[in-house]
């Protein structure tokens, strides 16, 4: 065989497996629901894997629950976000790297979060928290955000209020986390101690936080503005015009009960108890 | 020691005349790319994931070179018989054995001193482009001395699996003495289990064998401090000097074992 | 005091995995080498010879017996700045030029750099390599290496030299050179000690030498002493030898041949008296070519001494 013909050869035949490949993939049909496989899902398993390689696979397990969990948020509105792997894909960051703090707190911030826009599984943020806490038991972030997914998520007032309480007694800790378990303690589920809440939150240096928290604040005030004007319309028997809701989009009426909401098209719809997960 | 110093600067020379430096450009090209690349995925912990990539990339390119240059340090100069004429010449068998093991550990430093040179630049550049706000919210600063004790201890792991795989070299072929020396580096880093080897075992004879070598094999999870440095956990001198001391006596142990063993080797 | 001494000198190694046997690769060797000399040390291959040199290098270690070298054991750091080895088939490292390995080695001598450079000139001028010093070594032939080889065996202007095979690898011409360097170094008064198979070269150079065979020592000592003094027949060549004296001849020669046209080789014995038949030869108008006493050659009693060794016999 010349050399000619060999170097003919070659690009031929590299051709002709690159065209097999296109045509393959163009073969399997589309599968939009395919599930997301995790091929090694056991914390322990992964961490004797790596041979003290941790810090940087945990980079790796971050920067992909990052990406599931952009996915899930940007799919389109007929798949169902699932974020199955959020939660183990979390677990395997902290349990590689325990001090991986961006980690406890994303996942606590947006485990609990409802469908669509997370799993809606506070039980998990709180498990995250915890073994964040049993890693490092004196940082009050953790212990914060743990009072954060008990108010918020779960309703559970005196939890809350006793977590923002021990996060008080912690080193370091903000002086505005004592008066807030007070608050909570008296007033939890009223929207003052959730707006005292989000302000802290709002004023964190994590943009994605201060993001969330600015949101939520947002919501409370289209909160109260939907009250005054259920108010004003039970009180003067009129249905007055719709105004628009802080985010700049009109309020609309929900076809089926006549009430006051926020519309669709809005950057704070949903609202917090707007919209079931499908089972 | 006029002829291990020789030996020494001859095996440095083989080293770079092998190449064996270019994974420096291997190493440069990994750290700039990732950093240009890395800043749209990580919701801001650039600098973590470059020095977390930065420790990794130098315990695991280093590793490479002290394993697949320590396992044909002696045995390559035995196989080609170089080492006839040399020890015609007014060389120990110590002396020659001692000279080969400071060399690779010459290539080492070398290699890791660049390595933590860029490492420091690249954290430098991304370091610029952040408010100073926000970078007093990280764990620990872009320009973290701390880096250094990790960087020590590395250099410290890669002396002791050096020594390891000179040991092997004085009698195995390279082959064995690489699957020797990667066994002992992979049981190395499992060293918790083994001491804690009664939870997951029955048998006494195991659990007695799995403490043992807990012991006696090199534990080189004492070398790895990179988590705790990147997230600003401190080091402490005694630490670093307990693990130093440590080096050193494996380190001693395997040299002398190696020279126990080519002292009275027959060269067929 | 010997320049190099072995007494009872033994190596057994070991052949076979499972159950390993000893072999006996040198077997109470035991020789004495006063300076000066030049020693032959010779047998085929696989006779010895490389193990010899390699005991003597420590290289390997003996099994029993000792060596000793300028009256110090053979292990001796100190006495190793004054010898020289040339090993077999030479290996040095590729990636270095001839000049680098001699630094080298320079080095490890503890010479100092200004010595260094003059010795490295010297040696490297006088072995016959010049602008490929600056060469790689991988570079080099096998007989530039050898050349390479005897340089660095020079470095140290050692006193006693060992040589394994030196002329292995050379061309007629190279051998010619080495022969000629091997020569001048004894008259520089120093001891050479080299193992060859090539009879011719030892004939040529060697005072003294031992013949070695499957371990054993076959014959040591002064060549003159080994070879048969006597006189084992007479090589007559005469030409223009009439037909008719040819019966007379014959009568008395072991062997009579023609090599061309009127040329005979007439092979007389011992006792032949050969002055008394060149006169005849003469006195019928042939005329002489050459006589030349016939004695065992080194190769003849190599080859004796060998079978010896084979049959069991003892020197």
């Amino acid at each position: 065989m010349t050399r000619v013909t060999a170097g003919v050869a070659a690009a031929m035949c590299l051709g002709g497996a690159v065209m097999l490949h296109a045509a393959q993939d163009r073969w399997t049909p589309p599968s939009v629901d395919r599930p997301e496989l995790l091929y090694v899902r056991s914390p322990a398993v992964v961490k004797r894997a790596v041979l003290g390689y941790d810090a940087i696979v945990a980079d790796v397990y971050w920067i992909r629950a990052l990406q599931h969990f952009g996915e899930e948020r940007l799919s389109p509105p007929q798949h169902v976000r699932t974020y199955a792997l959020l939660y183990p894909l979390l677990d395997l960051t902290t349990t590689l790297d325990p001090y991986f703090s961006i980690a406890y707190r994303f996942g606590s911030i947006f485990l609990g979060e409802p469908y669509p826009g997370g799993p809606g599984r506070p039980d998990e943020a709180v498990a995250l928290l915890e073994k964040g806490l049993t890693a490092q038991p004196a940082k009050w972030q953790y212990m914060q955000d743990l009072g954060f997914v008990y108010y918020w998520h779960l309703r559970d007032f005196n939890a809350a209020a006793s977590a923002f309480q021990r996060a008080a007694d912690m080193p370091g800790a903000p002086s505005w986390l004592r008066p807030l378990a007070a608050v909570t303690l008296a007033e939890g589920g009223n929207r003052k101690a959730s707006r005292a809440l989000w302000q802290q939150l709002a004023q964190s240096e994590e943009p994605w936080l201060s993001d969330a928290a600015t949101l939520r604040l947002a919501q409370l005030d289209a909160m109260e503005v939907m009250e005054a004007w259920r108010n004003f319309r039970r009180q003067r028997g009129v249905t007055p015009p719709l105004p628009l809701d802080p985010s700049g989009t009109p309020f609309a009426i929900d076809p089926l009960t006549g009430d006051i909401t926020v519309a669709r098209e809005s950057k704070l719809f949903p609202l917090p108890g707007q919209i079931q997960a499908p089972r | 020691m006029n002829a291990a110093r020789c030996v020494a600067v001859a095996v440095f020379r083989e080293s770079v005349r092998d190449k064996v430096f270019y994974n420096l450009v291997l190493f440069a090209v990994l750290l700039v790319g990732a950093s240009v690349l890395i800043g749209q995925l990580t919701a801001g912990q650039d600098v973590k994931i470059i020095k977390d990539l930065g420790l990794a990339a130098t315990s695991l390119f280093g590793l490479f070179i002290a394993i697949f240059v320590g396992i044909s340090l002696v045995s390559k100069e035995v196989d080609r018989r170089s080492v006839y004429p040399l020890l015609a010449k007014p060389v120990r068998r110590t002396e020659f054995i001692v000279g080969k093991y400071c060399g690779l550990l010459l290539t080492l430093l070398a290699n890791v001193i660049v390595m933590a040179i860029a490492l420091y630049a690249v954290l430098f550049f991304l370091a610029r482009g952040v408010p100073s706000q926000l970078q007093r919210a990280w764990d620990t600063p872009a320009l973290d001395p701390a880096l250094l004790k990790a960087i020590a201890l590395i250099y410290l792991n890669l002396a002791v699996v050096t020594a390891v795989a000179l040991f092997f070299s004085t009698y195995s072929s390279p082959i064995l003495s690489a699957i020797f020396t990667l066994g002992i580096y992979v049981v190395g880093q499992f060293n918790a289990d083994l001491k804690h080897f009664d939870r997951i075992v029955d048998s006494p004879a195991a659990i007695a064998v799995a403490k043992a070598c807990y012991y006696v094999l090199p534990d080189f999870a004492k070398f790895d401090v990179k988590l705790a440095v990147v997230h600003g956990v401190p080091v402490s001198g005694t630490y670093m000097a307990a693990t130093a001391a440590y080096a050193a006596l494996y380190v001693a142990a395997l040299l002398c074992g190696a020279v126990v063993i080519f002292s009275r080797r027959d060269f067929k | 005091m010997s320049a190099i001494r072995t007494r009872a000198l033994s190596k057994d190694y070991h052949v076979g995995f499972w159950r390993p046997r000893p072999y006996r690769a040198l077997d109470n060797l035991s020789i004495d080498v006063a300076p000066g000399d030049v020693f032959g040390f010779l047998g085929p291959n696989g006779a010895g010879k490389t193990t010899t040199l390699k005991l003597l290098m420590q290289l390997v270690f003996p099994t029993s017996g000792d060596a000793e070298i300028l009256g110090r054991p053979v292990g001796d750091v100190g006495v190793r700045r004054r010898i020289g080895y040339l090993p077999e088939n030479p290996y040095f490292y590729d990636h270095l030029t001839a000049e680098e390995l001699l630094d080298y080695y320079g080095r490890l001598f503890g010479m100092s750099a200004a010595h260094r450079r003059a010795r490295i000139s010297a040696t490297l001028e006088r072995v016959g390599i010049g602008p490929e010093r600056r060469l790689a070594l991988r570079k080099f032939s096998k007989g530039m290496l050898q050349r390479v080889g005897i340089a660095q065996a020079l470095l140290n202007d050692p006193e006693v030299l060992f040589l394994d095979e030196p002329m292995s690898g050379l061309d007629p011409l190279g051998r010619r050179d080495v022969r000629a360097l091997m020569l001048e170094l004894r008259d520089q008064g120093r001891t050479i000690f080299f193992s060859s198979h090539i009879l011719s070269d030892a004939e040529a150079l060697c005072s003294q030498v031992a013949i070695i065979a499957k371990g054993q020592l076959a014959a040591a000592g002064r060549l003159a002493d080994l070879q048969h003094f006597a006189v084992l027949g007479w090589e007559l060549v005469m030409s223009g030898v009439p037909a008719a004296a040819l019966d007379r001849i014959r009568a008395r020669a072991r062997r009579v041949q023609s090599i061309a046209g009127d040329r005979y080789v007439i092979d007389l014995p011992p006792d032949g008296k050969p002055e008394e038949m060149l006169r005849e030869l003469t006195a019928a108008g042939a005329t002489l070519v050459s006589l030349n006493p016939l004695r065992e050659t080194l190769e003849e009693l190599f080859v004796r001494r060998v079978a010896e060794v084979g049959n069991g016999a003892r020197p």
